[in-house]
């Protein structure tokens, strides 16, 4: 081991590794664009340790601003890393904004289409039924002979024909009945799309039973002249309700004509 | 009692330094400046985020500084200068990884957050 004081130079390694750390640092371009100041700072270490290596070579003086040139290198890198994830967490930070802003749009977007087809939907219910209150409206007018009445309920539009279709205890519909009805056979056939529930209705003047007989026949009756003129038959439900279901009260005769009655049910 | 003791004995310490000629006391002046500034920037990193993202380096410039406080109290002026140095960059050094560690985790995940959403949105059309 050579003694302090020996003309030949003793290369220091922690002055080597100084420099090579600063000379690896400054060839580094992100390094040199990022942190020039904290690359100038270990470059002036740096020099302060060669300057010490010419003069005196205080070993320890030398290691020392060796160890500081070094951490000062490795800050201007961690600056250069902190600059360079910065501007990585603003470019995803803008890319994730417009990524939302893409996903509301689409979302409001979505919304609206939903709205406007729910409004559709509404617009054409509401032309249908107004277009099958309509129709309805024409058969009554059709059936005049007949003085249907009609009322809107939950189960449908009913169609009441107070008028006779049938003499008294008779199950066959009246020969006149029968040209008078014949609207309702044009009515379902414009409209394949209808179906018909037809309702035979009795005063409780006799037996209970035999009404109830009679009412159910009565029905029949009109599904038969229906399915004679040409309307499918599973389009139409006929049922007897004798005497069960009065619409007015039966002790005088205009109550009684009321209840005997055919109800027909147009399900909306 | 015993502070008082301590300090005898520093005193005792540094003057048998000086008699055989070791340590700073022939180097001057005490590096007070210096070793304030080396306190500060330690004091900051401890409240940076260092103490996640750069443990290791906070706590050398911790023993820097302690080092640098000793050195200082026993009168090494050269050592104490050479210390708070170290404990300065150290602690520089720390704050500034640790700000490069947290952006980039920032950075990773806000990636992650953005390719859910691109999946999501996948989803989304592939239903529509």
């Amino acid at each position: 081991m050579m003694g302090i004081g020996c003309g030949a130079k003793q290369p220091s390694v922690a002055l080597e590794n100084a420099r090579t750390a600063y000379t690896q640092a400054e060839q580094e371009p992100q390094v040199a664009a990022h942190a020039p100041a904290a690359l100038r700072e270990a470059k002036q270490t740096l020099d302060r340790a060669e300057t010490a290596w010419e003069k005196d070579r205080d070993e320890t003086e030398i290691s020392h601003l060796a160890y500081l040139t070094e951490q000062r290198v490795e800050i201007a890198e961690a600056i250069a890393e902190r600059e360079l994830a910065d501007a990585d967490r603003e470019t995803l930070s803008q890319e994730r904004e417009v990524i939302l802003r893409e996903a509301r749009a689409r979302e409001a977007e979505q919304a609206r289409i939903e709205a406007e087809r729910t409004q559709r939907e509404a617009e054409l219910a509401l032309v249908d039924r107004q277009a099958a209150a309509a129709q309805i409206e024409t058969l009554k007018r059709q059936l005049g002979a007949l003085q249907a009445k009609t009322q809107e309920t939950e189960r449908g539009t009913i169609l009441t024909l107070d008028s006779v279709l049938f003499e008294t205890n008779k199950v066959a519909l009246k020969s006149g009945a029968l040209q008078n009805l014949y609207p309702l056979v044009t009515f379902l056939r414009d409209n394949p799309e209808r179906t018909i529930k037809i309702e035979g209705h009795t005063d409780s003047m006799g037996d209970e039973d035999y009404n109830l007989e009679l009412s159910q026949r009565r029905a029949e009756s009109v599904r038969m002249f229906l399915v004679q003129n040409g309307v499918e038959p599973n389009r139409i439900i006929a049922r007897g309700y004798g005497e069960t279901a009065p619409v007015a009260p039966n002790d005088t005769a205009a109550g009684r004509q009321q209840n005997r009655r055919v109800e027909l049910v147009f399900p909306n | 009692m015993v502070q008082r003791f301590q300090y005898v004995r520093w005193i005792g310490v540094g003057l048998v330094g000086c008699m055989l000629g070791l340590g700073g006391c022939s180097a001057g002046k005490a590096p007070t400046a210096t070793l304030a500034k080396a306190e500060l920037a330690v004091d900051q990193a401890s409240k940076s985020k260092a103490s996640e993202y750069a443990s290791l380096e906070l706590r050398t410039a911790r023993e820097h500084l302690e080092n640098a406080k000793q050195a200082m109290q026993q009168k090494n002026y050269e050592q104490a200068r050479r210390q708070a140095e170290k404990a300065l960059v150290s602690a520089q050094l720390a704050e500034t990884k640790a700000e490069a560690a947290s952006a980039r985790q920032t950075a990773e995940e806000l990636r992650k957050s953005i390719e859910s959403l691109r999946r999501e949105a996948g989803r989304f059309s592939m239903k529509n």
